[in-house]
């Protein structure tokens, strides 16, 4: 800025020579003339700090912002925030979409947001691609099968029209590496497992409820229930399930492999995968279980998918795990095993309890109880008190008397050395008798 | 049920008098050497850059970012604790 500026007209104009100078940065700023003070208010200054104190609160409030007296150390604040008020004017709509895809509720509105998910999936996933590490492939290409089960076929090689991108990785991986599955599997069955569980709990926390309520009837019925959605519900989880289930679900996985995977499975595979697809349109999120058995087989499942529908259900992988694990259970038609889980306390139909265990009793309590063990009953106090209060009555009535009797026994006993004495008592007793 | 800490209760439950910027909720060693460089030694000072921002819990949190590196969860729960602390005393 030129120096030797002093008057108030040179001092704007200098302002907006400045601010001109900075004008090529700012797409479509009008140049203005420097007669016109009064467009500091009306324009979008893009750099705060060279507003004086009073154009930066005008500027605030003019984005609605009642801005406190600006001081050395609210200048700063109130600056960044007009930075903030001046940016998302232009990037708003982007943020809005985003955040519509997170926050998406229902199956209907997945679907609708599908197809505009699609268009972001590229931006997404190239985003999610950069921030995926090598350890996080493995569960990338399992939670990818899910996605290209539910994809059918809209993007085969990627999410597609996965609505919970943030869920998992892209797909592209699973492609690349097929044949490595197996052996580095065990390796990152458990790190992955927490990993995954961690990225999905924290990116998944705006799960819909589709997907919640029915992660929570997974966690109710357990590994192997006897939920009307069969061996689904127990591949099947929602986020927020993953984590919970994550491990046992390893351990499963690592039987699997031991016993290296079935092979026979792809017809399975594909009508487990055309099931899932069927009844978890809202449940794409899959277990590393049903992922894992499918490997390659699944990346042919959206192309057959439409022509098996309602297939047999493919019950086999499934059953051949749980018998592994469970070798203790019968075979069903079905395939189902429901085990009963613990009753549930306060429910209706637990056993009856005759003895319950002694309660915890406070000091306050047990020292009650002592004391009402030693005590009278009040009853008997009464009682007693109106024994005593007759026989005071009878004495009160027949005192003379009864002194007299008393003095007569008293005299008999005392005759041989204090009979003066006491007969001088006598008559004093006597006198005053008399006066009453 | 509300989930403060003890530090919260302990500083929103009497007058702030001459306490230490340490003894606001949120506010540890690092972070209170951090504001005492910078001038704010006691916890009046800091609410006096509190009531300068109109009270406002979101831009007092923004600057208490700023100024001493604090993270969202420290900076919220100091702001919170003003305004408690406000809504009782001033």
């Amino acid at each position: 800025m030129p120096d030797g500026c002093i008057s108030p007209e040179c001092s704007s104009g200098v302002q907006w020579n400045h601010l001109l100078a900075n004008s090529d940065q700012i797409p479509g700023h009008t140049w203005r003339s420097k007669d016109r003070e009064e467009d500091p208010d009306h324009t979008e200054i893009p750099d705060p700090r060279t507003l004086t104190d009073d154009e930066l609160k005008a500027a605030l409030l003019h984005h609605g912002v009642k801005a406190g007296p600006i001081v050395g150390t609210t200048r700063a604040v109130y600056e960044k925030k007009l930075k903030k008020l001046l940016q998302p004017d232009e990037s708003g709509k982007v943020n809005g979409a985003e955040k519509a895809v997170v926050y998406s509720d229902s199956e209907e509105e997945e679907e609708e947001e599908v197809e505009e998910e699609e268009q972001k999936a590229d931006g997404e996933e190239e985003v999610e691609e950069s921030v995926c590490t090598e350890s996080e492939k493995q569960t990338a290409e399992q939670t990818d099968l899910a996605k290209q089960e539910s994809s059918q076929a809209k993007l085969p090689y990627q999410n597609g029209s996965f609505p919970y991108l943030q869920c998992f990785m892209p797909s592209s991986r699973l492609h690349a590496r097929p044949t490595s599955n197996r052996e580095s599997k065990s390796k990152w069955n458990s790190r992955n497992a927490v990993k995954s569980s961690e990225r999905s709990r924290s990116r998944c926390k705006e799960i819909p409820v589709g997907i919640s309520r029915a992660s929570s009837v997974d966690q109710h019925s357990g590994l192997g229930s006897g939920v009307p959605s069969g061996s689904q519900s127990v591949m099947s989880n929602g986020c927020s399930s993953f984590s919970s289930q994550a491990f046992s679900i390893t351990q499963m996985v690592k039987e699997m492999e031991s016993r290296s995977l079935i092979s026979s499975s792809t017809d399975a595979d594909r009508e487990l995968n055309v099931s899932n697809v069927q009844e978890h349109r809202s449940q794409p999120i899959r277990l590393q279980i049903a992922d894992r058995m499918k490997n390659q087989s699944v990346y042919y499942t959206p192309q057959d998918s439409p022509h098996k529908w309602g297939a047999q259900p493919p019950q086999e992988p499934m059953k051949d795990i749980i018998k592994e694990i469970f070798p203790e259970t019968g075979t069903t038609p079905t395939g189902i095993h429901a085990t009963r889980r613990r009753p549930i306390k306060g429910a209706a139909q637990r056993p009856v309890q005759y003895g319950y265990p002694a309660t915890p009793v406070s000091p306050a309590t047990l020292e009650r109880r002592e004391m009402e063990r030693r005590r009278v009953p009040i009853r008997i106090q009464i009682l007693v008190f109106l024994i005593m209060a007759c026989i005071l009555y009878f004495i009160y009535v027949n005192l003379e008397d009864i002194c007299v009797v008393l003095l007569d026994s008293l005299n008999q006993g005392f005759d041989s050395e204090d009979g003066y004495s006491l007969q001088a008592e006598t008559e004093d007793t006597q006198v005053v008798s008399g006066q009453d | 049920m509300s989930t403060t800490s003890q530090k919260h209760r302990d500083f929103v439950g009497e007058p702030m008098g001459d306490k230490p910027v340490t003894a606001l909720s949120g506010i540890g060693d690092t972070l209170g050497r951090k504001l005492e460089e910078q001038g704010f030694d006691k916890a009046s000072v800091v609410l006096g850059q509190f009531l300068l921002l109109k009270k406002d819990t979101d831009m007092f949190s923004d600057w208490l970012k700023d100024a001493s590196g604090a993270n969202s969860r420290q900076a919220d729960s100091c702001a919170q604790c003003l305004r408690e602390w406000c809504d009782a005393f001033l």
